[in-house]
């Protein structure tokens, strides 16, 4: 039914985009208030229409008929049920926590009102991705976010470096939009419609040739792929730490880089065509998690750990999402917002405390000056790492077990291989994780100055996403999954098994919680005698498995030849050269006609009778 | 033809030969005030009494009188040496004949179907006589009779403004009056 | 051809070569004259016609051409006593600026 309150959801943040960068350009400390009131308005209206959700209704809005021709029709339609509830009010609800601790991390940046313009309107147009009826309002979406993204990353443009990080974002993004595309014009062209409530009906999806459903279900994952950072486009996210943190926090944790896995749930019937999909899936995040598990091992600047711990984590989403569990994957993805989002915030909080330093190499110590943030990076840290009754453990634990459950052909014997894989992955995230909060937090302080707490209004956030990184697992776990079960396909409910069940599914995090405890408080020596024996493997993962300049050359190089040989040869011969030849001719035309003004009277009127004769014999009937 | 309207229209059409054949202005002048003459005799052999009186008085009498003037104002010498050229005097010729071909071509494709006209030579007063103009123009044309003079006035009005003499020195040559302001 | 017609053809005969005159002569004086010709010979034109159809329509048609080929020719000629202060000649081809 037709609801006004999905449209103002959206519009609200639009409206405070542009209301907070013009008000902040007179008054700069209001761009942050408003743009965090818009937001949290946004969450208002998102709460209130959640509440009102019921069975299986959902509520639209038609914005606009938009694309009206023919017998095409696409208008541009919101669409709120189960399971954009559940996204909204992560967005928003967030999304508020981080604007408001951006009024206390960007105090004295002078850019403010832009940097509270571009957060309002990355939250619209994740909301219009989020709530949008048809592929291509999602599409709008889609972009927006990837705009806001490139817009942010590189913030403080005029670093050089930043700049490029955000165009490095921008692009990869741009190579998955290609997948949407393709899928899009598949869909339509077999099925003809792009709506979403249409798409998943498997009488439509009957219509889609067998080969086509294979191209679209690998374009759509090439999208996510894209957004969502995983092989082979997922380099953009570590360089994208080069943004402020807040935005590290927003967008490279809780609400951009789920928008994959959103769009992977919503197309589930499409990606489940052809089997392979999934299996693609399935075997891309397995080897997307492990590499960025391995990488963050060796990673010294906070922000980089954290990056690529959301790639891993991201990684683990998907594994959910390629054995047909989606709901899980959408649990983790709730809860990965909650701790994640802690980690970077508290992280920031420890930037700003200590001047702007981002290595952790220089930090230590920081349990005594920071107290709070402390605390919080701590229970994010357990939750990420899977601890009962922390919120990770169970959203892990799920995924892990629908892993055991898997029932895909191409899967045959693999799948104790990826089960064992991912346990694997998740005592090195636990590893990793222990290991950054020890060099940040315990020890003795190594860098320079004096660290202080962060303010209020930063702090306040990051506890309030600590408490639910600690009771939000606990409190969903038991309705989400039937919760969602409108929109997307069952999975089957597990039981927790008791105590010694969490005890057993926590083990893989203590494990990892233990071994960095080792190595890095008890017996530093240790860990030195390991690091100089295991080289290889520093190297490689310290050098990022040397990814980036793979992509570089197979990928950039050619690019940049074949637009070499472009703009030499076809823009200056062909392009210019055709532009002069016709000016040139022009002018020639014109240099010779211009002589009939001789400024004679009587070749004016010579002209003037021989006109008037060729009219004459055209129209008298001359004999 | 009868031979008064033979030599009539030869005289007008010599005259007007004449008028632009003569090198000299003055001589165009005269020749076209004999051509005017002619044409009013036309216009009598015609039965267009009114007109040929009107127009020895109007266009003989007036306008090639204010010609006259002006030609004596600005005491020109026969035209400069400069001949038009061989090609340009053919083109113009050619053309001319093409005009002429053009504008009488239908007439002479036809004639012998154009109706028949008598010619009278005498003359009668009520036909071309003023009062069956008179009666004309006061009623079927009254607002372009109205109109008309309504452009003299204009004629007049800007005749004067346009030679009026303003205050400027005349090069070195003996046109008009001198340097006089 | 019959009387008549032989009017029609004068009259175009001296169109012509009105015409001819403004293609070939200089001064702006006889110009003007010429235009007079061509004028007249309409004029002869009319008059004709007007026999033809035997109303007086076309006379009054030329008598509204001689009061408006007399206006024209009192300005006519006062622009060229205009032309003549500025240029000091009334020869066409001393008047040719507006050229390319």
């Amino acid at each position: 039914m037709e609801d006004t309150r999905v449209a103002l959801v959206v519009l609200i943040p639009l409206l405070g985009s542009i209301v907070s960068y013009a008000l902040g350009r007179a008054a700069p400390k209001v761009a942050g208030a408003l743009a965090t009131a818009a937001v949290a308005t946004a969450f208002y209206f998102v709460v209130s229409l959640w509440q009102a959700l019921e069975g299986g209704q959902s509520f639209t809005f038609t914005l606009s008929s938009w694309l009206s021709f023919a017998d095409v029709r696409l208008p541009l339609e919101l669409y709120f049920d189960k399971l954009s509830a559940v996204m909204c009010l992560v967005v928003t609800g967030v999304g508020s926590l981080i604007h408001l601790y951006s009024i206390g991390y960007m105090a004295e940046d002078e850019s403010r009102p832009r940097f509270f313009s571009y957060l309002n309107l990355f939250i619209a147009s994740m909301l219009i991705l989020v709530l949008g009826k048809s592929l291509p309002v999602i599409f709008i979406g889609w972009e927006g976010v990837g705009l806001c993204s490139y817009l942010l990353i590189g913030f403080w443009y005029t670093n050089p470096d930043f700049a490029s990080a955000g165009r490095k974002a921008f692009v990869m993004n741009r190579i998955g939009d290609l997948g949407f595309l393709v899928a899009m014009a598949i869909l339509y062209h077999s099925c003809g419609s792009l709506d979403i409530t249409v798409l998943n009906r498997p009488e439509v999806l009957a219509r889609v040739p067998s080969e086509m459903g294979l191209i679209a279900g690998i374009a759509l994952f090439l999208a996510a792929t894209g957004k969502s950072a995983q092989l082979p486009l997922f380099t953009w996210l570590p360089d994208a730490m080069a943004g402020p943190t807040p935005v590290s926090a927003l967008i490279h944790a809780a609400t951009m880089v789920t928008a994959g896995i959103y769009l992977m749930a919503r197309m589930f019937g499409v990606i489940e065509l052809d089997p392979l999909v999934p299996a693609i899936i399935l075997w891309t995040a397995f080897a997307t998690s492990a590499i960025a598990a391995l990488i963050a091992i060796s990673q010294n600047d906070i922000k980089k750990v954290l990056a690529y711990s959301t790639v891993s984590q991201l990684g683990f989403m998907f594994l959910a999402v390629g054995v047909g569990a989606y709901s899980v994957a959408l649990f983790h993805v709730v809860t990965h917002a909650f701790f994640k989002a802690c980690l970077f915030m508290s992280a920031g909080s420890v930037i700003h405390g200590c001047h702007h330093e981002q290595d952790m190499r220089r930090m230590g110590g920081l349990a005594r000056s920071m107290p709070l943030t402390c605390l919080s990076y701590g229970a994010a840290t357990l939750a990420i790492a899977g601890i009962a009754p922390f919120a990770g453990y169970f959203s892990k634990h799920a995924i892990l077990e629908s892993l055991a459950h898997a029932h895909n052909p191409y899967l045959h014997g693999y799948s104790e291989l990826i089960g064992l894989g991912a346990t694997a992955i998740a005592i090195c995230t636990a590893f990793y994780m222990t290991r950054s909060f020890i060099l940040t937090f315990l020890g003795s302080y190594r860098g320079e100055g004096h660290p202080h707490e962060a303010p209020m209004v930063m702090t306040a956030p990051v506890l309030v996403l600590a408490a639910l990184s600690v009771v939000g697992g606990v409190v969903l776990h038991h309705g989400f999954f039937t919760y969602l079960q409108g929109p997307l396909p069952p999975v089957a409910e597990h039981s927790g098994g008791g105590i010694v069940g969490y005890v057993l599914g926590s083990l893989p995090g203590l494990l990892g919680i233990a071994a960095a405890y080792a190595l890095f408080v008890i017996a530093p020596a240790v860990k030195d005698q390991i690091r100089n024996a295991l080289w290889v493997g520093e190297k490689l993962s310290s050098r990022k498995f040397y990814l980036d300049e793979v992509l570089g050359l197979l990928v950039i190089a050619p690019i940049r030849g074949l637009s070499g040989v472009v703009s030499r040869v076809l823009d200056q011969s062909v392009s210019i050269g055709t532009g002069n030849a016709i000016g040139g001719i022009s002018r020639a035309v014109g240099e010779l006609t211009c002589r009939v003004t001789t400024g004679q009277v009587s070749t004016y009127v010579l002209w003037m009778f021989a006109s008037a004769a060729l009219l004459l014999y055209c129209f008298l009937p001359v004999r | 033809m009868s031979f008064m309207e033979f030599v009539i229209a030869a005289v007008g059409i010599a005259s007007a030969i004449g008028v632009v054949g003569f090198r000299n202005p003055l001589s165009s002048a005269f020749s076209l005030i004999v051509h005017l003459l002619a044409v009013a005799g036309l216009y009598a052999l015609l039965g267009a009494h009114f007109l040929a009186v009107s127009q020895v008085v109007v266009y003989a009498g007036a306008i090639m009188v204010l010609v006259l003037f002006v030609l004596m104002l600005l005491n020109l010498k026969s035209e400069s040496g400069r001949r038009i050229g061989i090609i340009r005097s053919a083109i113009t010729v050619g053309i001319g004949l093409v005009i002429f071909l053009a504008v009488s071509g239908p007439m002479l494709a036809q004639f012998d179907n154009l109706p028949q006209a008598t010619l009278d030579h005498n003359i009668k007063a009520s036909e071309g006589g003023v009062k069956a103009i008179g009666e004309l123009l006061y009623s079927k044309y009254m607002v372009q009779f109205e109109l008309s003079s309504l452009v003299l006035l204009v004629g007049v009005v800007g005749a004067v403004m346009l030679a009026k003499r303003k205050n400027v020195q005349l090069t070195p040559r003996e046109g008009g009056l001198g340097g006089a302001k | 051809m019959d009387p008549i017609s032989s009017y029609l053809g004068i009259s175009c005969l001296l169109f012509t070569i009105g015409g001819i005159g403004l293609c070939l002569r200089r001064n702006a004086i006889v110009l003007f004259m010429c235009v007079e010709m061509m004028l007249n010979a309409v004029n002869l034109a009319f008059v004709a016609f007007s026999k033809i159809h035997g109303n007086l329509d076309g006379q009054v048609a030329v008598f509204f051409v001689m009061v408006i080929a007399a206006a024209e020719s009192a300005i006519g000629l006062a622009i060229i006593l205009s032309v003549f202060r500025s240029v000091a000649s009334i020869e066409t081809t001393d008047a040719a600026e507006l050229k390319w």
